[in-house]
């Protein structure tokens, strides 16, 4: 089955059951199910082709992923924080040809922007559907594939994850059984649709029968007030919850009715864990563990366990298997750091148009997380860092390889280095170290930053200094930078 | 009023994602011009509040009051009275 199908499902069993919240806009499982067939009948002509979607967080990217879903097409959602030149990227690498695309991004872009495409699809402000533009041009695409989607921390040439019907709908399963999601719960959908925990969101909530309720976390009041209509299930990175809880007596009313507070893309603190649990001490909380590359989940933290073992990521969920392995890609005892491999339903495809990386990232069906672990002797593991360069930058994961080479490539430098640096609400955000040329410019390199890059990626500061000594190995890594930050900063 | 929105236009041309080449009008929307994400905002209020002095209770975190620099003018010159 697909995912829209189980909406199909449901538009016949209980049509007048609401699906999809917005604001003061409500539609049912029946009114969904009309409004995906209306766009899926401009579409429906096309032969498993790929569609950028072009859509902000609403009931409309909902409608439109269900469409290319629905007439067998391949959905490319376009996370809509990148700037106009990171999208320009992931279209252009891909030969995207047909995009769907909202009234409000529409306009942000203009014109100009959409002429290269050769099949344009417009939904305006009231839902209705216009096709702006249509050729259909045959492509050659995987099989299996549905749904390409990009990891949130990339920058330069990001790699698109190239996901299947199977991926999806096991995946939002096995959230189902570890959440016990039913049918009278209703989620608040804060965070972004466009990567993998916003999707698992989608997926888990609309093939269980649930609802979602669609805000943002912008404006703090409407973000209480939408927590407070009803939600059962709150989702959120820990950046989201660290941001509530600054405001803990509107969290404390508005969080009275949830049941559960799922988090992940990052390690959910035993500070968060304690003060949500002090303004409301009938919540669950569950963390949970994952990659874009399996889909979203690969395990879970059970909340009797919270206390316990504060600082692991659990057990695999359902239909997940997961070990820890050395060099040789042979399993480990227990208590012996390697890296975290991961088996199941769920996992990726491969990369979209990179065999390299693919032949590197699944090996005789395990999918190496890069994530070093250990396995405890009760079956949980336990994670101790990464075993590439990675970090967590504001819940995202960034290479800051990959930042330092794109923005020494576009600027006057002579070398940059990326800190990861404590921040109140990200926990980590970053800052930069540069080798400055003569023609360096501190504030044309903020600007660049600025128009270049994710927000979470802007950096607090940018240091000059005069070199980096290297390790015994010569290699730049990041313990090397941040020791030399520090060095820095006690001489400033 | 007009030091307030030097106040204010300082911060942004120096912490947001705005640059020196944006023209922004007084009732422009910062969210929508992509000058202010949900973080920045968090962070600007932080700067807000110590800079008047002042708290700014939840109720109030409303695009009316903080997606413009006119209503965040007038949120600071109602709470500074």
């Amino acid at each position: 089955m697909r995912i829209d199908e189980y909406i199909a499902k449901h538009a016949k069993e209980t049509p007048q059951k609401t699906a999809l919240e917005e604001k003061d806009k409500s539609i049912s499982y029946s009114l969904l199910d009309e409004a995906i067939n209306a766009i899926t009948a401009e579409i429906d002509d096309f032969n498993h082709c790929k569609f950028a979607i072009f859509a902000e967080s609403g009931i409309e990217y909902i409608q439109a992923l269900m469409a290319v879903y629905r007439s067998d097409n391949i959905a490319v959602p376009l996370p809509v924080e990148l700037t106009e030149s990171n999208i320009r990227q992931i279209l252009d690498s891909n030969q995207i040809n047909s995009i769907i695309v909202t009234d409000q991004q529409y306009s942000r872009f203009g014109n100009a922007f959409f002429e290269g495409f050769t099949t344009v699809i417009y939904i305006s402000k009231d839902s209705s559907v216009k096709t702006l533009r249509k050729e259909i041009i045959r492509e050659n695409n995987n099989d299996l594939l549905r749904l390409v989607m990009y990891t949130s921390g990339t920058t330069g040439a990001p790699k698109g994850v190239m996901l299947s019907d199977e991926n999806l709908i096991t995946n939002a399963n096995s959230i189902i059984e570890v959440l016990s999601i039913t049918p009278k719960d209703k989620a608040a959908q804060v965070i972004s649709p466009h990567h993998a925990f916003g999707n698992s969101i989608i997926n888990s909530q609309l093939v269980a029968g649930g609802s979602i309720k669609i805000g943002g976390l912008t404006f703090l009041e409407s973000t209480f007030k939408l927590v407070e209509s009803g939600v059962t299930i709150f989702y959120g990175v820990p950046s989201t919850y660290r941001i509530l809880l600054k405001y803990p007596s509107s969290f404390q009313r508005s969080f009275r009715n949830v049941r559960l507070a799922a988090s992940a893309g990052g390690a959910m603190e035993v500070e968060i864990v304690e003060k949500i649990k002090q303004l409301n001490d009938r919540i669950e909380i569950i963390p949970m563990y994952g990659q874009t590359e399996a889909t979203a989940r690969l395990s879970y933290l059970p909340s009797a366990d919270l206390e316990k073992y504060p600082d692991t990521i659990g057990k695999p969920i359902p239909g997940v298997e997961l070990d820890v392995v050395d060099d040789s890609k042979k399993p480990v005892a227990s208590g012996i750091t390697g890296e975290l491999i991961a088996r199941g339903k769920n996992i990726l495809i491969g990369y979209l148009n990179d065999e390299e990386a693919t032949r590197k990232k699944i090996v005789n069906d395990w999918m190496y997380t890069g994530d070093l672990a250990q396995k405890l002797p009760n079956g949980y593991f336990k994670l101790l860092g990464r075993k590439d360069d990675l970090i967590k930058v504001a819940d995202h994961r960034v290479n800051p390889r990959e930042v330092e080479k794109y923005i020494g490539k576009n600027n006057e430098v002579s070398d940059v280095f990326v800190v990861p640096v404590d921040h109140e609400y990200l926990g980590n955000a970053i800052s930069l170290m540069v080798i400055p040329t003569q023609d360096t410019e501190v504030e044309t390199l903020y600007t660049f930053c600025r128009k270049n890059l994710p927000g979470f990626l802007c950096p607090l500061e940018i240091i000059l200094i005069e070199n980096l000594p290297l390790s015994k190995s010569g290699k730049i890594s990041n313990r090397s930078i941040i020791e030399e930050y520090q060095n820095v900063k006690a001489n400033m | 009023m007009e030091e307030i929105k030097e106040d204010i236009m300082a911060y942004l041309q120096n912490k947001s994602f705005m640059d020196s080449g944006t023209q922004l009008n007084d009732d422009d929307s910062l969210t929508m011009k992509g000058i202010i994400d949900s973080i920045g905002l968090i962070e600007f209020i932080d700067f807000i509040c110590e800079k008047y002095s002042i708290e700014i209770p939840e109720e109030l975190l409303t695009p009316e009051n903080f997606d413009s620099i006119s209503g965040i003018v007038n949120v600071i010159q109602k709470l500074t009275k």
